[in-house]
């Protein structure tokens, strides 16, 4: 290996170590703050997270809308679109796959079931991609802030879920509000009867390759990521920046739509008003914490699924429910907001210059340059 | 007259935060955690108040937690120059996680219905209304008239000047955020001990989003800002009108109103030339 | 006779010694300017005496007094006053505001702009100048915002007035203005300190004159006792080789044609005013002129990144679309992105060459090869590719833009102040590289406020003033620069 290399990946293990140690102080914190005592908690976590293959089951499935929801986030984060809308595309897409679903025939002769099923998945993305291309068209096209924009389509998408399964979509009976039960047929298969793993999380961890080669390998991508890290370089590159960003704002819906048709299809079956437990919201915290790259979203997402699997059995024995992983991803993402801004400061000194008084008095003495 | 009340009673939440709000915007800050400050207000309000009984406490606690989540806000984004959007996100998923846990712990796994005293009125006319009615000639003369008010809307339009003035960029943003954090604490206060006397998780429902939308749509003045949140107030109380009226709409689509209201304001005004310069934007001092 | 002196002041950012060891004194009833060129101190010794930056070492005394360093606001109280080269006015604010905004003496009470402004108003009349204190500062000319910045300064009271390089922005006729307000101040008795890098300047109007380089004290002495060469010397060390004009390949090769370009700036003002102008293959066509008078909008609607409001811009011989390479004026906003690599940043350009691509995909190896041989051939000092841009000086900064502009040989090459901020070194070397590229034959537009620069590569130069393109004789003047005096 190179020296260069070497050290990069030096530097990697370094940051990871870094990045567990915060996640697992985070954990412990938390934990302390609640007053839970601290090995017995723990203990209830790992086993209700790794204890048995059930317990990796509900791991895994809780990953995969993590996952796919992170790596939109990532996405559009990536092009420098603070897209917190993650929740209303996971629903809207869900609401499209579940309307779709109810045009097809039930006995499913003539139309393949597999047929079905991606009809039924591509509906998901298409609605997801539309709910987040709103959001992208009113900040390109009316200036009005995505972080506000995505977080009121949140809000009305639940209410257009809560209006659909109590209204036109509703079970045939109209007793509950859940949509109609789809058939076994029309699901993503599950590897083991018995338990809720499905083929999913192989479609999430696939979404993670895919993204990470878009963004680093693609043209497409390079733009993306240069879009979002510097706008006026693009632009004066004669980039179409808003053009790119309402690109990457459709596919970040996409993604999320995508989860969205995942859990449907894959873990529910049907559609309620507890749909999406917060998926899409909590994507956000698992791109952040992966540092926006699509393959850290893997492990950073499996850390918060097994803590989400881990807290429910927590749950059953103590007053504590999963609302604690809230806390917990919070406390770690101020966490890393801290370390970086002391990092950056330390190798702020270090920056050298032809003109150094040009650039660090100019910060400093506010233009005094 | 009635009527008018029962009207700003409802729009006092988003009225109260957006007035705050404008405070904070006006030094350079969007508090994306508005919504988070809100809400853990709200529930510590509620405790205080089941615990001793006592309205005003529970007033002045949720107002001092409103001044805490903001100053923490203010701590990561304006001191350690983190982003403002990871920040309050952060923030609102924290109370989200926070109040949801303790809430449960506290009162049992589903949140049974508990109620506690509501703030006192006379006719309608509570002290947090009559205090937000007085706010806002306070507030716009705080912001207009005052050397404080001049030198945080320096802070808000281009800091530079305002450290060549002699003035902390990053005080008077911290400080700004506090009297932002007073007027949050009391909207969440005033959803818990005002109109519901209960809490229920996540209660804010995106309140503080809607409040920083009235912000905009008010173009930084804390009149016009609370009158945009009168619009929202009757947009929530149109779903018992039609009630009343008998009328059919979903019960959803009307809950929803107020937010495609806030959406479509912000659609209206577009990209406001009246924003301040250097809003969002952090300031770094490096020595 | 009162007196500001500095004994000894060292100040060090991270690796860069700003400062070593000065001492100056600067007496009563004197303009003293401080010379150097970019990078030599000036900055830190300004920020310094201003209290915005703490030294490491050194002390500063007024009439004896100790000045408390590190204190912007004691600093002030003690009758420092500094007049900031960018201004530090609220756009948004009235005159009056802004006024008042640095006249406090703590932030508790109410607002009184006419008390808070009475003193400014004063001074106002004294120096004879009326301005729109109702007005609000965006809709001030250049020239009435330092007056304003000047007012504020003075309505504060003391002995010491410094002017960091007050002249940058101003048009000839306030140039002049300015000067006169100096030759005032000292007439007043006060400490009148210039901060200034144009020898002309200095030598119209100082009475005594230090010069610094590299953050080292290299002489002062009365203004009598020096010439322009001598200043010269002190400021660079040795006089550069005059530069050779390149010869320029010119029969008749059409590049670009500029006809009735009008253009609208941000804000919806016509910046550019049908503007008409060729430039040949090979030549450097030089465009001057004080910053904001439409240069830079001219060269965005050239380069493609705006549009014209009317008018043509073409490019004459090529069929297909000429090749444009753009040399942005502002390396750290629209040069670089700061926060990717070096290779990625190389890659700005080379995302549409065909070897580097293969259909929508990037080809990693081919890319690391073709950066690499960019960095040996622009002689760019980098860690590695995959090292942040941010990390890099400024002058490797801008071989990275350089070399990334001049990767192709491109038919138009438009370059906005392209070695602002550069040590001289640097300087030479992008100018270098900017006529090989018209030698080879590339039609160059380069804008620049600076009037050495032009002279040093162009073969043709023009004016900008308020739009419009300036020619022939007088026109220099405008520029402000060291012909100007």
């Amino acid at each position: 290996m190179r020296p260069e290399t070497l050290r990069r990946f030096g530097k990697g293990c370094i940051s990871a170590l870094v990045s567990s140690g915060i996640l697992f102080a985070a954990l412990i914190v938390t934990l302390l703050a609640f007053g839970l005592p601290i090995v017995p908690s723990l203990h209830l976590i790992v086993d209700g997270a790794f204890g048995d293959r059930f317990g990796m089951s509900r791991t895994a499935v809780k990953m995969t809308p993590l996952l796919c929801t992170g790596l939109a986030m990532i996405v559009a984060w990536r092009a420098g679109i603070y897209n917190i809308g993650g929740e209303g595309q996971f629903i809207v897409g869900g609401i499209v796959g579940a309307w779709t679903a109810s045009f097809l025939p039930h006995d499913l002769q003539g139309i393949p079931a597999t047929l079905s099923l991606v009809l039924i998945l591509v509906a998901c993305v298409a609605g997801g991609s539309a709910w987040a291309w709103f959001a992208g068209w009113l900040y390109v096209r009316r200036g009005v802030a995505v972080v506000i924009s995505t977080i009121l389509l949140n809000f009305i998408a639940v209410q257009i879920l809560g209006w659909a399964v109590s209204g036109p979509l509703q079970e045939a009976k109209h007793q509950v509000p859940l949509t109609e039960q789809l058939p076994d047929a029309l699901m993503l298969p599950k590897f083991n009867r018995q338990m809720d793993l499905h083929a999913g999380v192989i479609i999430a961890l696939l979404l993670a390759v895919l993204v990470y080669v878009f963004l680093f390998l693609t043209k497409s991508g390079y733009r993306l990521r240069l879009i979002g890290d510097s706008p006026n370089v693009a632009r004066a590159n004669r980039m179409h920046v808003p053009r790119e960003q309402l690109k990457a704002m459709v596919l970040s819906g996409a993604l999320c739509g995508l989860a969205g048709g995942i859990e449907f299809t894959g873990m529910t079956g049907q559609l309620g008003l507890g749909f999406s437990q917060q998926w899409g919201f909590l994507g956000i915290p698992v791109a952040l914490l992966a540092g926006l790259h699509p393959l850290a979203a893997i492990p950073s997402a499996l850390y918060f699924g097994a803590l989400f699997a881990g807290s429910e059995n927590l749950a059953r024995f103590t007053e504590a429910g999963t609302t604690i992983v809230y806390v917990i991803q919070a406390v770690a993402v101020l966490a890393f907001v801290g370390t970086r801004s002391i990092a950056s400061r330390r190798d702020a000194g270090r920056v050298e210059d032809d003109s150094p008084t040009e650039t660090l008095v100019g910060a400093t003495a506010g233009g005094t340059s | 007259m009635n009527e008018l009340l029962l009207l700003i009673g409802y729009s006092a939440p988003v009225g109260l935060a957006a007035v705050g709000e404008t405070v904070s915007q006006k030094s350079g800050v969007i508090n994306i955690g508005l919504e988070g400050a809100m809400l853990c207000s709200a529930f510590v309000s509620m405790l205080v108040c089941h615990a001793t009984g006592n309205a005003a406490l529970g007033v002045a606690a949720g107002m001092l937690t409103g001044c805490a989540i903001s100053l923490v806000f203010g701590v990561f984004t304006v001191i350690l120059g983190g982003d403002q959007v990871v920040v309050g996100t952060a923030i609102n998923l924290f109370s989200l996680g926070l109040t949801g846990t303790l809430f449960r712990s506290i009162f049992g796994q589903s949140g049974q219905l508990i109620s506690v005293s509501k703030i006192p009125n006379w006719h309608g006319l509570d002290p947090l209304l009559a205090f937000l009615l007085v706010s806002l000639p306070l507030v716009t003369w705080l912001l207009t008239r005052t050397k404080w008010g001049l030198a945080v809307r320096s802070a808000g339009e281009y800091p530079k000047a305002t450290v060549a003035a002699g003035y902390s960029v990053l005080g008077l943003r911290l400080e700004a955020l506090t009297l932002g954090g007073v007027f949050a604490g009391l909207a969440g206060t005033y959803l818990s001990l005002g109109i519901t006397g209960t809490f229920a998780e996540n209660m804010t429902a995106g309140r503080g989003f809607v409040a920083i939308a009235m912000v905009t749509f008010g173009r930084w003045k804390p009149s016009l800002a609370f009158a945009s949140a009168l619009l929202i107030g009757f947009a929530e109380s149109l779903q018992f009108r039609f009630q009343s009226y008998g009328w059919k709409v979903p019960y959803q689509l009307m809950i929803a109103l107020p937010y495609v209201i806030a959406l479509l304001v912000l659609v209206i005004v577009g990209k406001g030339a009246a924003s301040p310069q250097a809003l969002g934007q952090p300031y770094r001092r490096e020595n | 006779m009162s007196a500001l002196e500095i004994r000894s002041v060292s100040k060090r950012f991270g690796r860069v010694q700003a400062l070593s060891d000065v001492s100056v004194q600067f007496n009563s009833g004197e303009i003293h300017a401080v010379l150097g060129e970019n990078g030599a101190g000036k900055s830190t010794l300004v920020s310094i005496l201003a209290g915005f930056v703490t030294p490491d070492e050194g002390s500063i005394s007024l009439n004896g007094i100790r000045v408390p360093v590190g204190n912007p606001a004691e600093c002030r109280e003690l009758g420092i006053q500094l007049i900031h080269q960018h201004f530090t006015l609220v756009p948004q604010f009235s005159g009056e505001e802004n006024l008042a905004l640095g006249s406090f003496r703590g932030l508790a009470g109410t607002l009184d702009l006419d008390s808070s402004t009475r003193e400014a108003k004063t001074i106002a009349e004294r120096l004879g100048w009326s301005l729109r204190l109702k007005d609000r500062v965006a809709t001030y000319s250049v020239g009435e915002q330092q007056r304003l910045e000047i007012l504020r300064a003075l309505a504060l009271g003391g002995d010491v007035v410094i002017f960091d390089e007050p002249t940058a922005v101003l048009s000839p006729d306030e140039v002049t203005d300015l000067l006169g307000v100096l030759r005032r101040l000292r007439d007043e008795g006060k400490i009148v300190i210039l901060i200034a890098h144009k020898l002309s300047e200095v030598l119209a109007v100082a009475d005594r004159v230090t010069v610094l380089r590299k953050g080292v004290w290299v002489a002062s002495d009365i203004r009598d006792n020096v010439t322009s060469p001598m200043l010269a010397e002190w400021m660079v060390g040795e006089i550069p080789a005059l530069q050779e004009h390149p010869s320029y390949i010119s029969e008749g090769t059409q590049g670009l044609a500029v006809e009735k370009l009008s253009v609208k700036g941000a804000r919806g003002e016509v910046a550019v005013r049908s503007v008409s102008f060729n430039v040949l293959r090979g030549e450097v066509f030089g465009i001057g002129g004080v910053d904001g008078n439409g240069q830079l909008e001219l060269a965005e609607t050239l380069v493609g990144v705006r549009s014209a409001d009317s008018g043509t811009v073409r490019f004459g011989d090529t069929e297909s679309s000429p090749y444009i390479s753009y040399i942005p004026q502002d390396r750290q906003r629209d040069g670089l992105a700061m926060g990717m690599s070096v290779s990625d940043n190389l890659l700005v350009s080379g995302i549409d060459h065909p070897l580097l691509t293969s259909g929508p995909f990037l080809r990693p190896s081919a890319i690391h090869t073709w950066a690499n041989g960019l960095i040996k051939k622009f002689q760019i000092k980098v860690e590695s590719l995959e090292a942040r841009v941010s990390g890099l000086s400024g002058g490797n900064g801008q071989k990275v833009v350089v070399s990334r502009c001049l990767d192709r040989l491109p038919d138009l090459l438009v370059a906005v102040n392209p070695t602002r901020g550069l040590d001289l070194k640097a300087t030479q070397y992008v100018h270098e590289k900017i006529r090989e590229a018209a030698a080879l034959g590339t039609a160059v537009v380069l804008v620049s406020t600076d009037l050495d620069e032009l002279s040093a590569i162009c073969s043709r130069r023009v004016f900008m003033n308020r739009g419009e393109i300036m020619d022939g004789p007088g026109a220099e003047a405008l520029l402000g620069g060291s012909e100007a005096l």
